[in-house]
């Protein structure tokens, strides 16, 4: 156990220092150098260039600027080779590092620091994906189970979509086919878009953007803005808690200690409350997993479409203005954040289930 | 009819799977529908030319962000339905007036429409959202197609290789890499790559590729591993055979219906991937037109011109709709398993 928590620790760390690997690769492969966004800036100059250039640091050797990055300038020799003009004339602007959580200053946004740029936004993601997260839970784990205790009866015809024998090919078949099929088809944020013109465009139901009225920080008024890109984004969740629920309930169903548990006399609710539901629930701990990525990236998308004041946004903004030091803050911050998520999550299901495998 | 007993009928499999496949009348219209789709993206130009007398990047500014021009009328007239809704109570009257002014103006249409009549109204910069929806629909396919190639070449052999040496060095490697690219935020990592490089069609199917060949590689090696012991591989194995030809000639075609079902469900999911990128205005750039880039305009005045966002969306809904139900058709086709 100890050793498998260990071992995968080791794991994270490598694929964190990928993950900062992948992201100052993009950055110096990016055509027109860090500096592009000068080029659409009419008044700037080539004195301009290269000042930033000096300033910024950018004309030193890519392994030093690599290393200066990840743990600091301060601590480095106070030469050309491993520091940035500004950190040589004011030594109290020195970057610290993304080990001492200093991401450097945003391009666009004027020298503010990069971290707390993205600390100021990174409520606003996490309320919506966890508000997703619980929905799609509320919704989807219920939905599963119906839909497996009641297989092939019409609440799991209506559900899934999974259609018996008896009524293969006949209309409630395609009807049911198509239901299903609808909600896959389109992209989740068009659905989004368009509830978003139906319900806040024209029967002003629900606010057209944004997190709260500007004069009004209530409760109330919060969750009214959540409502509707919550349970959007929720949509894609709620689908797949079920299917996961239902396959791994009805996995569950035709094992040995359920019969034995039936044999002793057990009634039908017991059965399912105490034996069947809780082994149905372990896979569903790894799903919880990747609602880490999804409440992470997927949410861009979403943030965009309802104008969310998160994350997602601040990574359109920073790629559109070409903001380097915050793109490259944003894709290192998600991404540790994603992995230590999926760490959090096999260490805790290894708890929960002891018959995990350590060797994998 | 009557059928005479112990009647015996020889087929071949993929005979089989083509007679199911066209007793299958929801699978039959589903192929027309797609075959539909493509044939007016590659005969946009032709329709376009003939029938509706609109070049997809002519833009003409005095007519910006207008509804479908049959709506010239009832379009006002639901708006101001719609502010009564938000006011008080709906006035409903006012729909007869909507309905019988949308019908005359679709017969005006219909008869003198040439050139005139924008179906699906005109986007910010008065380009007509028809034709671009014709137009767009040659780089969304072709997108969706070249996606899933990619995914689907890249998937199988990796699939192919980690399940024939599974727990050898050649799985754990990729192994590593599927984890590796499954626990970094995706999405961000493709916005940047297509913002940075903005690549043209090519350049983004080849991104969305070679980000989305994990699942499919996973399938698939789970799949070989339930056929990896079974007698005619080990007989392959004991005269000799390679191991591409125990891969491609043994392996492959016992799971080829798993592969050709995911292969289709993996151009709807490139599709509206595309559509995705494309509307956060990271894909496709314009002038050319896409699905997902059409709606991007649509991003400020969405509720002033909700035809930006319905079109293109409807493009999209009736492609990957038509894929989804063939896939869904070929599964139940594919599997011998499963009788009428």
């Amino acid at each position: 156990m100890t050793r498998y928590i260990i071992r995968r620790g080791i794991q994270s760390l490598l694929l964190m220092w990928l993950t900062t690997l992948i992201s100052f690769t993009i950055y110096q492969l990016a055509p027109g150098g860090p500096l592009q966004f000068l080029n659409d800036d009419p008044k700037a100059t080539s004195a301009d260039y290269n000042r930033l250039t000096r300033l910024y640091g950018i004309d030193r050797p890519i392994i030093t600027q690599y290393i200066t990055w990840i743990i600091g300038e301060d601590v480095m020799p106070a030469t050309d080779t491993w520091r940035t003009g500004r950190c040589l004339s004011d030594p109290e602007r020195c970057g610290r590092g993304i080990l001492r959580l200093d991401f450097g200053r945003s391009f666009y946004f004027k020298g503010e620091s990069v971290i707390s740029l993205i600390i100021e936004r990174m409520p606003a993601t996490f309320i919506l994906g966890m508000a997703s997260l619980i929905i799609s839970v509320i919704g989807g784990i219920p939905m599963g189970i119906v839909s497996a205790l009641w297989r092939g009866r019409w609440p799991d015809h209506i559900i899934m979509g999974i259609v018996s024998a008896l009524w293969r090919g006949r209309w409630p078949d395609h009807i049911i086919r198509v239901a299903t099929v609808l909600v896959s088809t389109v992209p989740d944020w068009w659905i989004g878009l368009l509830l978003l013109i139906i319900l806040g465009g024209y029967f002003r139901l629900v606010p057209l953007s944004g997190m709260q009225d500007l004069d009004d920080g209530s409760l109330l008024d919060r969750l009214h803005h959540l409502i509707l890109p919550a349970t959007v984004s929720a949509i894609g969740g709620w689908i797949g808690f079920s299917r996961i629920m239902r396959f791994e309930i009805l996995e569950v169903l035709n094992a040995d200690y359920v019969r034995t548990a039936y044999a002793k006399g057990l009634s039908q609710r017991q059965v399912i409350m105490r034996h069947v539901l809780r082994n149905a629930m372990m896979p569903f701990v790894t799903g919880l997993s990747g609602i880490f990525l999804i409440a992470l990236s997927g949410s861009i998308l979403f943030e965009i479409v309802f104008s969310w004041p998160g994350m997602g946004r601040l990574v359109i903004t920073a790629i559109n203005s070409r903001d380097y030091p915050l793109m490259m803050a944003l894709f290192v911050i998600t991404s540790f954040l994603g992995i230590l998520g999926i760490l959090m999550v096999d260490i805790l299901y290894s708890f929960v289930d002891p018959r995990v495998k350590y060797d994998i | 009819m009557k059928r005479t007993e112990l009647q015996v009928i020889e087929r071949t499999y993929w005979g089989a799977v083509t007679r199911k496949l066209w007793h299958d009348k929801m699978t039959v219209v589903a192929i027309g529908l797609l075959l539909f789709m493509i044939g007016i993206s590659l005969g946009a130009a032709r329709i376009s030319d003939t029938f509706l007398g609109f070049s997809p990047t002519d833009t003409d500014l005095r007519s910006r962000a207008k509804p479908p021009t049959w709506a010239d009328e009832a379009w006002p007239q639901f708006q101001k339905f719609a502010q009564t809704c938000q006011r008080t109570q709906c006035q409903w009257s006012l729909w007869p007036h909507i309905i019988t002014n949308g019908l005359a103006g679709v017969s005006s249409c219909l008869n003198d429409g040439y050139g005139k009549c924008h179906w699906m109204g005109t986007d910010q910069a008065g380009r007509d959202v028809f034709t671009r929806g014709l137009y767009g629909g040659r780089i969304s396919l072709r997108i969706g197609f070249y996606v899933a190639g990619i995914t689907m070449t890249l998937g199988v052999i990796m699939g192919l290789l980690s399940g024939y040496y599974a727990a050898t060095w050649v799985d754990d490697i990729i192994n590593a890499i599927i984890q590796t690219l499954s626990s970094i935020p995706l999405l961000f990592l493709l916005i940047i790559l297509s913002r940075i490089f903005s690549p043209g069609p090519e350049g983004l199917a080849l991104l969305l590729g070679a980000f989305g060949w994990m699942g499919v590689s996973r399938l698939i090696r789970g799949q070989i591993f339930s056929i990896r012991e079974r007698d005619y591989i080990m007989a392959s194995r004991a005269i000799g055979a390679s191991i591409w030809r125990i891969m491609f000639w043994h392996m492959l075609p016992n799971i080829s219906s798993i592969v050709i079902v995911i292969g289709v469900f993996n151009v709807a999911g490139a599709i509206i991937s595309e559509a995705g990128l494309s509307y956060l205005g990271v894909g496709i750039g314009p002038p050319l037109p896409s699905w997902g880039n059409m709606m991007q305009g649509s991003l400020g005045n969405f509720t002033d011109a909700p035809w930006l966002v319905l079109a293109p969306g409807l493009f999209i809904f009736l492609t990957t709709l038509s894929i989804y139900l063939i896939g869904d058709g070929l599964r139940d086709a594919l599997d011998p398993w499963v009788k009428n």
